[in-house]
């Protein structure tokens, strides 16, 4: 009969990586559920290759409820309808105009359609 | 059918986007380290008689006087730019060929029941309505007469609206007729210095030529640009792109530089470049070519320059074996006592990287891969250079590009987006 000495044992090194990681509990009953987070970005921007983020800088928007700093989402896809805002251009300057169809065609240059606008709370 | 779209005036377009102020006034864009003009939009064109690649320092009081406006390259707007409009192009072919930055081929055989005119005007309408980007269309039966469409529609922008579509017998023999033979894509100068000695002078009289003698005096490549003209498609539209024979990349430095170190940091900097566009594309290279020199323009200093080539034991995309081997072959070439302007490195012998074949005496390091891995991930994810070799140094700013006109990367940093008041 043969014996084996064990010699003097080795403790094996603890391994963290996922693809040795031993599950024994019971398994997560939301396995068969998972859906991807939500993702701001696909929530927002309906057309990226016609969105467009710019910034504002200072008070003068006020009177639409975009403030110093807020971060415009602009849509150049849509058509724009009555009382969208919009990014225009009129001699050469960007601005920012409630839309009025008529108005529109006589006075500005449509740049693109304001979608959102992102506000940090205070 | 094929149409051939391409962007106006690509570079000075882009840079009129977020630019209203500058609508319909001239604008050029220049090389890296701002050296010399590399595209101007219309406007400039007209006003100033700016030739391409012509060193600004010459002309800078002709722009100013004229109120040209310049900006320095901003590539990675413009590579944004082009992809949203290849993104768009695709809702209009199924196939599509990304030729470069600003011109695609989209194959619209499968249009049916649309006119064709009516098409083009769609897509030219669509990309500058979502991107602001003019383009131009050009529609026939081949590549080559999409070309050729595609330049009839510049050329007469009020009649055409920067559409043509060439889809008659009698539409082809008159647009050959007015595309001179030198114009034609793919008809080099110098085949066009001998056409023209024989009397062909448009591409209607090429195209009248025998097959024969064509194939003997111009090679398959001249019967491909024949049959195209003629009507007979040979030019297939190609989705994927070739892997690259060689990447290489070169720019001038900031200022001229005297000091091997520094040369040497810039030289790795080049090289983890390369490399990084050589494993995105699965690739290793067998070579690694390394050059210097000095400025030819200049006429005080004293000119050298050398280039040397490097093999590496084994074909390797590893960003550390490559700046070694290139260290090597720059210490071969360098002289002291010169200013440099340039340093450059180009890769290849490019082969897919599983069918790089061992050596007995190297066995590949695993651990590097898993590292340049890593390496990869972290510089997408937080920007370019955000970890690096420590042979590429920290002193960047005394040797990188000069860009004093740069635009805002409007599209791709938070930190630089279009500020409105």
């Amino acid at each position: 009969m043969q014996i084996h000495s064990p010699g003097k044992l080795i403790r094996a090194k603890e391994q963290h990586r996922a693809e040795v990681s031993k599950q024994t509990g019971f398994p997560s009953a939301a396995t068969h559920y998972t859906e991807p987070s939500i993702d701001l970005h696909k929530e927002l921007v309906t057309n990226p290759d016609a969105t467009f983020f710019i910034r504002t800088e200072g008070s003068e928007m006020e009177y639409f409820q975009i403030h110093d700093k807020d971060v415009l989402l602009i849509d150049r896809s849509l058509s724009p309808k009555n009382g969208n805002l919009a990014l225009v251009v009129k001699d050469g300057d960007f601005l920012v105009i409630e839309i009025d169809l008529k108005k529109l065609e006589m006075e500005y240059t449509l740049w693109g359609v304001i979608t959102y606008i992102i506000h940090k709370a205070p | 059918m094929i149409a051939l779209v391409d962007c106006n005036s690509f570079y000075a377009s882009c840079e009129q986007i977020f630019r209203p102020d500058l609508w319909g006034k001239p604008v050029v864009v220049l090389s890296n380290n701002d050296g010399c003009i590399i595209a101007a939009n219309k406007e400039a064109k007209v006003l100033t008689n700016i030739k391409m690649f012509e060193p600004v320092f010459k002309i800078k009081d002709e722009l100013a006087a004229n109120n040209v406006h310049m900006f320095s390259s901003n590539y990675a707007f413009y590579g944004e730019m082009s992809q949203r409009v290849m993104n768009i192009l695709h809702n209009f072919s199924p196939l599509v060929e990304i030729y470069s930055i600003d011109e695609s081929f989209l194959d619209v055989s499968g249009i049916i029941g649309i006119d064709m005119n009516a098409y083009g005007m769609k897509i030219k309408e669509t990309v500058f309505r979502y991107t602001g980007l003019p383009v131009g269309v050009g529609i026939a039966h081949t590549k080559v007469l999409a070309k050729v469409a595609n330049k009839i529609a510049k050329k007469f922008p009020k009649q055409l609206h920067h559409v043509y579509v060439i889809d008659t017998e009698e539409k082809r023999v008159k647009a050959l007729k007015w595309t001179k033979i030198k114009d034609v894509w793919g008809i080099g100068r110098q085949h066009a210095k001998r056409l023209e000695s024989i009397q062909v002078y448009n591409a209607y009289d090429f195209s009248k030529l025998s097959p024969a003698w064509v194939l003997k005096h111009m090679t398959v490549v001249g019967l491909r640009i024949w049959h195209e003209l003629n009507g007979k498609s040979c030019l297939n539209i190609v989705e994927m792109p070739k892997p690259k024979k060689g990447i290489g990349t070169a720019k001038s430095f900031g200022k001229k530089l005297e000091d091997l170190s520094l040369i040497e940091e810039a030289c790795a900097y080049y090289i983890s470049e390369v490399a990084e566009v050589l494993r995105a594309q699965q690739s290793c290279a067998n070579y690694v070519q390394v050059f210097i020199h000095t400025n030819s323009f200049s006429t005080i200093d004293k000119q050298y320059s050398k280039s040397i080539t490097m093999t590496l034991p084994v074909a390797t995309n590893d960003t550390f074996q490559l700046i070694a081997a290139a260290k090597e072959g720059l210490y071969n070439i360098y002289k002291p006592g010169f200013r440099y302007k340039k340093v450059g490195v180009c890769l290849s012998g490019i082969l897919p990287e599983r069918y790089v074949q061992g050596n007995l005496f190297h066995t590949p390091k695993k651990n590097t891969n898993e590292l340049l891995k890593v390496f990869d991930k972290l510089n997408h994810k937080y920007g370019k250079a955000t970890v690096y070799s420590a042979q590429c140094g920290s002193r960047k700013k005394e040797w990188q590009l000069i860009q004093e006109e740069r635009s805002p990367r409007y599209t791709t940093s938070w930190k630089e987006l279009l500020k409105i008041t």
